[in-house]
C-alpha cells in the first residue's frame, strides 16, 4: 500500500508539473527572451513601489487615527480606515508582485549562466519562501484587523522578516568585491 | 469491441505519428523520440496478428514486448533532456550529475529488490523489472519537469507537446503500475480501464503536437544575457535584502 500511495503521489506530481510547464510555455511564448537590462528594469519597478517611504510609513502611523478617534465623526472614521486598509493593501500587494516578479527573472537569467550553484539556489528559495510566508500573514492580518490594530500583532512577524533581511546582508557582505569591481559596482547597490 | 477499437485507434495514431514525422521533417529533428514510437508501433502489430492468429502466443509474449518498449522509452527522457537543455549549458551540466545520481541510484535499488526476490514464474519476473524501470523513468522525468518549470526553460511547440503528451503517460503508467501489482485485487478494474484511455489520449497530444514542424523559439543573444553567476547571485541577494529592509522600516510601529 505504501508503494502505491508513493507512486500515485509520484504520477500526480508529473501530471501537475507537466500541466504546470504547459502553462508556463504558454505565458513565456508572448514574451521570450530575458535579458540583463529587464532586469535591472524590474529592479527600478520594485525601488519605486519603496520610493515613498514616509507616504507608506504615514500608511501605517498610529498618530492618525489618535487624531480621527479624538475629532472626527463615526462616519468620517469609517471611511478613514477603510481607505487605509485599502491603501495598505494595495501597496503590500505591489510589492510582493514586484519581489516575485524579480524571483521569476533571476531563475530565467540563472538558466542561461555557465555554472550555477545549487546550494545558492536552494538557499535563496528557502529565502524567498520564507518572505512569501510572511507577507502573506502580514497580508492576512492587514485584512482583518487593518492597517493600525494590526502593526502590534504585526511585531512578530517583522522581527522574523528583520531576521531575514540581516542573514541578506550578512551574505552580501561576504560577496567578493574584486569579482564586481570591473565597472559594474553600480548593479549591485 | 471496445477494446478491439481502442486497440486500432491506438495503432493507427502510432502509425500516423510516425508518418507524419517522416513527412514533415520532425523524425530528423527528434530521432530518439520515433525511434521510441518505431518501436511501440511494432510491438502493437506484433500483439495484433498474436492476438488474432496464436492466441497461446499472446501472454507470454506480453510482458518481453512491454520491457522492450519500456527500456526503449527511455530514449525519450534522453531526446527530451538534449533537446530542452542545448541552450542551457550550466544547467544541462548540473542536471546531467542529478539525472544520472538518481538512475544510479534507483536502478541498484531496483536490482536488489530484484536479486532477493522470488518470483513463481520468469513472465513475473519481467513484468516486475518492466515495473522498476517505469516508476525510475517516472523519478527521472518528474526531476526534468522541475528542471524546467523552475528556471522557466523555453521550449518549442513541438518539444512541449512531445514532453505532455509523454508526462501524461509516464504519470499515469506509474499509478496503474502500482495498481496492477497490489496483492488485492479488488483495484484492478480501474487500471484496465484507464489505460487504453490514457494511451489514446497520449497519442492524440503526440499527433496534434507533432502535425507539423514548427521553429524552435529565438533564445536570446549571448550579450544580452548574464553569464556571470555570481554577478546575477549578488545582484538578487541584494535586491531581496534592500526590499526586506524597506519593508520592515515602513512596517514598523
Amino acid at each position: 500500500m505504501t508503494v502505491l500511495v508513493l507512486m500515485t503521489v509520484l504520477g500526480t506530481l508529473i501530471v501537475v508539473f507537466a500541466i504546470r510547464l504547459l502553462v508556463q510555455s504558454g505565458n513565456r511564448r508572448r514574451k521570450p527572451s530575458v535579458t540583463a537590462d529587464e532586469y535591472a528594469n524590474a529592479r527600478q519597478a520594485l525601488d519605486s513601489v519603496f520610493i515613498e517611504t514616509a507616504i507608506i510609513k504615514r500608511i501605517f502611523s498610529v498618530e492618525d487615527i489618535e487624531f480621527i478617534e479624538r475629532s472626527a465623526t463615526p462616519v468620517v472614521k469609517c471611511s478613514f480606515l477603510k481607505e487605509r486598509k485599502t491603501l495598505a493593501l494595495h501597496w503590500f500587494r505591489k510589492t510582493r508582485k514586484r519581489v516575485a516578479q524579480l524571483m521569476d527573472l533571476h531563475l530565467r537569467l540563472a538558466s542561461y549562466t555557465y555554472d550555477p550553484n545549487p546550494g545558492f539556489e536552494l538557499r535563496l528559495t528557502a529565502k524567498y519562501f520564507t518572505f512569501v510566508v510572511v507577507s502573506n500573514i502580514v497580508l492576512l492580518l492587514l485584512w482583518l484587523l487593518g492597517p493600525f490594530k494590526a502593526t502590534r500583532t504585526l511585531s512578530y512577524a517583522i522581527r522574523t522578516a528583520g531576521s531575514f533581511c540581516s542573514t541578506f546582508s550578512f551574505r552580501l557582505e561576504r560577496v567578493n568585491p574584486t569579482r564586481l569591481s570591473s565597472g559594474r559596482e553600480s548593479l549591485v547597490h | 469491441m471496445e477494446t478491439q477499437i481502442i486497440w486500432w485507434t491506438g495503432t493507427a495514431l502510432v502509425a500516423v505519428v510516425l508518418m507524419r514525422g517522416a513527412l514533415v521533417g520532425n523524425l530528423k529533428k527528434y530521432p530518439l523520440f520515433y525511434f521510441y514510437i518505431g518501436c511501440v508501433l511494432l510491438k502493437e502489430v506484433v500483439g495484433l496478428l498474436s492476438y488474432r492468429f496464436a492466441p497461446n502466443l499472446y501472454k507470454p509474449l506480453y510482458w518481453p514486448a512491454e520491457l522492450a518498449t519500456i527500456v526503449a522509452s527511455y530514449a525519450v527522457i534522453v531526446e527530451i533532456f538534449r533537446k530542452s537543455l542545448r541552450h542551457n549549458p550550466g544547467i544541462a551540466r548540473k542536471a546531467q550529475t542529478l539525472l544520472l545520481g538518481a538512475f544510479a541510484l534507483a536502478v541498484s535499488y531496483a536490482a536488489t529488490d530484484l536479486l532477493h526476490g522470488r518470483f513463481a514464474t520468469a513472465t513475473r519476473a519481467i513484468a516486475e523489472v518492466g515495473r522498476d524501470l517505469r516508476y525510475i523513468e517516472g523519478a527521472l522525468l518528474l526531476l526534468l519537469l522541475w528542471l524546467f518549470v523552475r528556471y522557466r526553460i523555453l521550449l518549442g511547440p513541438n518539444l512541449l507537446g512531445l514532453i505532455i503528451g509523454y508526462s501524461f503517460w509516464v504519470g499515469l503508467n506509474v499509478v496503474n503500475l502500482a495498481l496492477l501489482f497490489l496483492p488485492d485485487k479488488e483495484f484492478l478494474a480501474l487500471p484496465r480501464r484507464l489505460v487504453p484511455i490514457t494511451y489514446v489520449a497520449t497519442l492524440t497530444i503526440w499527433c496534434v503536437a507533432l502535425w507539423s514542424s514548427r521553429p524552435e523559439p529565438v533564445q536570446p543573444e549571448e550579450g544580452a544575457i548574464e553569464r556571470d553567476y555570481d554577478l546575477l547571485a549578488a545582484k538578487t541577494r541584494s535586491i531581496l535584502a534592500r526590499t526586506s529592509d524597506r519593508f520592515v522600516r515602513a512596517m514598523r510601529p
